[in-house]
């Protein structure tokens, strides 16, 4: 334990802690630890999908949270909507901050994860929405439906359905940057690039305080990309939190008000997204930006280490000895350093 | 030279997806082919692989027309052009191992292994312990990178990545264009289809632009 | 991967999701699913077992008349009773299921055998052949199957390959459907176009490809139709067409023992009765089981 370790460790604690002012959060992540089980009781195997991981989410900014496949970012939107399967253990917390009280969504119970949250006050926009629509109905009968689904309220358990009107459905498509003729359309008759836009205005139909975006991008060409994460500007700059899952750095770049960067279940670095991509601190994120063409082009040796297998102390010394730069010291719990988060490889 | 001229290719009647297209591969040169979704680049590229047959225009394969397509064309046509695909994981058959998907085309051409498999294993970065692994007990980067060691591992004249990089992290993309751009040296003819204008940039000799 | 394709976006999904949360499909299910295949396997285990060892301990006793013994209800000496020529239903019932199954075996491998081949040629050549073989089927499948199990058996009576043959071709089209689907949405996968590619030919990727995959389908029509084909030739045999009469087969002793119900002899139709309805409940609860087993499952991929 050094001094330097703060309890809740995310960048913007830090940053406050410099004397920048800061938006009000809408989601804090605290120390939050996902393990899977395999086989009974965990004898195949346990799964470190996420260890100790802080994030703290702001209304009118967007988070974007990189690293390669198989890092266990994707594990965090299942594990905020509630969504792990039963053989998931979680540890810390997840609050929701509400005009009320905090909700902790890892302890929260199924209804009102279901009736409150869900679509509600947290939105999803998934990888590959078009696999997320039903391909009997148009996209503008879906998104009407979770429009009456959403804006309903609950009275004594039963649902009394809100309207949606034409004009209601049609305004979400334009939010979302899609024509309101194209909802007419059957989700086979979409480009993956629309489907991802009608994924997009379900996520916003609930009129959500957090957006979660897992993956949004992949498949997509890059007109798209910029249309896709342009779009989460948007819903941003309307006062939304938005958590941006993604591996693809180019596109984290472009929205990213905030950056932090996950290795092997852990946060290795986190900070302002331009001075963490303009100066890297952590190697990985100096081997990820420079694998990038227009970055160097050059690839991270190895393979990211299994998450049933996790090596103890800094996991990405242990793929790349000895990486250029400042020494490691071993710790893999990330510390403050002027604003940023780093862990292992402080800079002198 | 792997070329097409005046090709005419659709899936449904009356509606040509590609219509009037001419390309060339040279030996040792590489092609790169970039637009948005949907503009029948990897309708091009299937054509190329003569595993889809053109409504009109000719395929001609290092001077010799090509006729038939997919497995009407002869095996040794065939296997002197390689793929690899969009989507790996759709790319191999779930039940191999990744060291059987790789050896594939030398099972199924009945030829003997003569260091090439372990050649490729190593440079595309497959350990034997995930060679023994099974495509869903690896990452997506993992199984591209089995499947570009598979469509090398003939040692085809021409290679054909059909958006070979789209579903990958930044640094397996690198190590996978490394890999092509040096069997590109050593004198094979390339055709890199993607979406992303700067890897092209960086990857391709000549980039041609559609729409 | 998993977690993600459990992050649905739609509502309807996130009800899905949340019950697989609720850990219904994969604790509780997975071990009645378990216990089904254990009972249903077990169950089936003691009928073959006893179907095998008891008509090999009194080999006489099945064919044994003895008529100080007639239309004995059940007792110590004879637990199933004894028939109006004083035969031992005991042995007999077991010795007419062992025929039974035996028939019904030989049937289901002839029919997954003759129905895989069909189905994997037609779906996996497509064009006429498909549509020749699936014309074929429909001709097939047109005439009710008792009707042509009646015909071909009554053309040959008394032959015990006539009704082989009339239960495999009755059988056979459900188990070539099933394979067609199947195959037809594997050869349109790219994993098949790179294996073009790769200098395959098509038998290869027949024989590598499509079989190994539409084999676990096919192992499950197997034991989907043994009941059935159980079931056929007990129907046949009780119309008096089926295995020659002095075979026992279920059917056969089920024939015999119509007219002693007048006589209010029950137990010439309960046990073999019983016995039938418990080797058709053994054989679909393992078919429940594999049947589950073969949806897809993502256990491993949580390990990305």
């Amino acid at each position: 334990m050094t001094d330097t370790r703060v309890t809740t460790t995310s960048a913007e604690d830090a940053a406050t802690s410099a004397g920048t002012r800061q938006p009000a959060s809408a989601l804090t992540v605290d120390r939050l630890s996902v393990r899977f089980l395999l086989g009974r009781k965990g004898k195949a195997g346990v799964v470190h999908a996420a260890t100790d991981v802080s994030l703290r989410l702001r209304r009118g900014r967007v988070l974007a949270l990189v690293g390669e496949s198989g890092c266990g970012k994707s594990v965090l939107t299942s594990a905020l909507l509630g969504l792990l399967p039963a053989n998931a253990q979680t540890r810390g917390r997840a609050l929701l901050h509400g005009p009320g009280d905090d909700l902790d969504l890892c302890t929260a119970p199924e209804r009102s994860m279901s009736r409150q949250v869900r679509g509600r006050r947290i939105g999803l926009v998934p990888q590959s929405a078009a696999s997320h629509l039903t391909p009997v109905r148009t996209a503008r009968a879906q998104l009407a439906e979770t429009v009456r689904q959403l804006r309903g309220t609950t009275l004594r358990g039963t649902t009394l359905r809100g309207a949606a009107s034409r004009g209601d459905v049609d305004g979400l498509a334009e939010r979302a940057g899609l024509s309101p003729a194209a909802l007419d359309a059957y989700p086979h008759e979409l480009s993956g690039g629309m489907a991802q836009r009608v994924g997009f205005a379900l996520a916003l139909a609930g009129e959500p305080d957090v957006l979660l975006a897992d993956e949004p991008t992949t498949g997509l060409d890059r007109v798209l990309v910029d249309h896709v994460t342009d779009g989460l500007a948007a819903a941003a700059a309307e006062g939304t939190a938005v958590l941006l899952i993604t591996h693809d750095l180019a596109a984290a770049r472009r929205v990213a008000d905030d950056a932090a960067v996950m290795y092997a279940g852990r946060i290795v670095e986190a900070g302002p997204a331009g001075e963490v991509f303009a100066d890297p601190w952590h190697p990985y994120t100096r081997g990820l930006l420079g694998a990038l063409p227009d970055g160097g082009f050059e690839p991270i040796p190895g393979h990211p280490p299994e998450l049933t297998d996790v090596p103890g102390g800094c996991a990405f010394c242990a793929r790349v000895p000895d990486p250029p730069g400042p020494p490691c010291n071993g710790d893999p719990e990330p510390v403050a350093v002027g604003g940023r988060l780093i862990a292992g490889h402080v800079p002198c | 030279m792997l070329s097409a001229t005046d090709l005419v290719v659709g899936y449904r009647r009356g509606r040509p997806v590609l219509d009037g297209v001419d390309i060339e591969l040279h030996p040792g040169a590489t092609v790169g082919l970039a637009g948005p979704s949907g503009c029948g680049k990897s309708t091009l590229a299937a054509v190329l692989a003569l595993l889809l047959e053109p409504w009109s225009g000719s395929v001609t394969l290092d001077g010799r027309p090509v006729r038939r397509f997919r497995h009407r064309v002869s095996a040794a046509e065939r296997t002197s052009i390689g793929v690899v695909f969009q989507q790996p994981r759709l790319a191999v058959d779930p039940r191999w191992t990744l060291d059987a998907v790789v050896r594939a085309p030398l099972v199924a051409s009945k030829r003997r292994d003569d260091g090439i498999v372990a050649e490729l294993t190593e440079a595309v970065g497959l350990t034997r312990e995930l060679l023994g692994r099974r495509p869903h007990e690896v990452s997506d980067g993992q199984l591209q990178r089995a499947c570009l060691a598979r469509a090398l591992v003939l040692r085809p004249r021409y290679l054909i990545c059909d958006e070979m990089t789209s579903m990958v992290d930044a640094s397996t993309t690198a190590l996978l264009v490394h890999l092509v751009r040096s069997v590109a040296a050593a004198g094979t003819g390339v055709l890199a289809v993607s979406h992303d204008d700067a890897l092209l940039d960086a990857w391709a000799d000549d980039v041609v632009r559609w729409r | 991967m998993a977690e993600r394709e459990i992050v649905a976006g739609a509502i309807g999904q996130w009800r899905q999701a949340a019950r697989t949360r609720a850990g219904t499909p994969r604790g509780g299910a997975g071990g009645r699913a378990r216990l089904r295949l254990g009972v249903g396997a077990g169950l089936l285990g003691v009928l073959v077992l006893a179907a095998i060892v008891v008509p090999w301990l009194w080999p006489a006793s099945e064919q044994l008349f003895d008529y100080t013994q007639v239309r004995l209800p059940p007792s110590g000496e004879h637990v199933f009773g004894t028939d109006q020529a004083g035969r031992d239903l005991f042995v007999r019932t077991l010795a007419g299921l062992r025929v039974s199954l035996l028939v019904a075996a030989i049937c289901a491998v002839g029919a997954i055998t003759l129905g895989t081949a069909v189905g994997a040629v037609a779906g996996f050549l497509g064009g006429w052949p498909d549509r020749v073989l699936m014309r074929l089927l429909d001709t097939v499948n047109a005439v009710p199957h008792l009707l042509l199990g009646i015909v071909i058996v009554a053309l040959y009576r008394g032959s015990l390959t006539a009704v082989i043959v009339s239960i495999v071709v009755t059988h056979w089209t459900t188990v070539a459907r099933i394979v067609r689907a199947e195959v037809l949405s594997l050869r349109r996968r790219p994993f098949v176009d790179a294996a073009i590619s790769g200098g395959a030919t098509r038998g290869h990727i027949l024989r590598r490809h499509i079989l190994p995959a539409v084999a676990g389908q096919a192992a499950l029509s197997a034991v989907l139709v043994l009941p059935h084909a159980v079931w056929h030739e007990t129907a046949l045999s009780f119309l008096g067409l089926g295995l020659p009469p002095h075979l026992a087969s279920i059917g056969n002793i089920l024939s015999d023992a119509r007219s002693e119900l007048l006589l209010g002899g029950w137990w010439n139709v309960a046990f073999p009765s019983v016995l039938l309805v418990l080797t058709t409940l053994a054989t679909a609860g393992i078919a429940a089981t594999l049947r589950d087993r073969l949806v897809p499952r993502r256990r491993s991929e949580l390990a990305l």
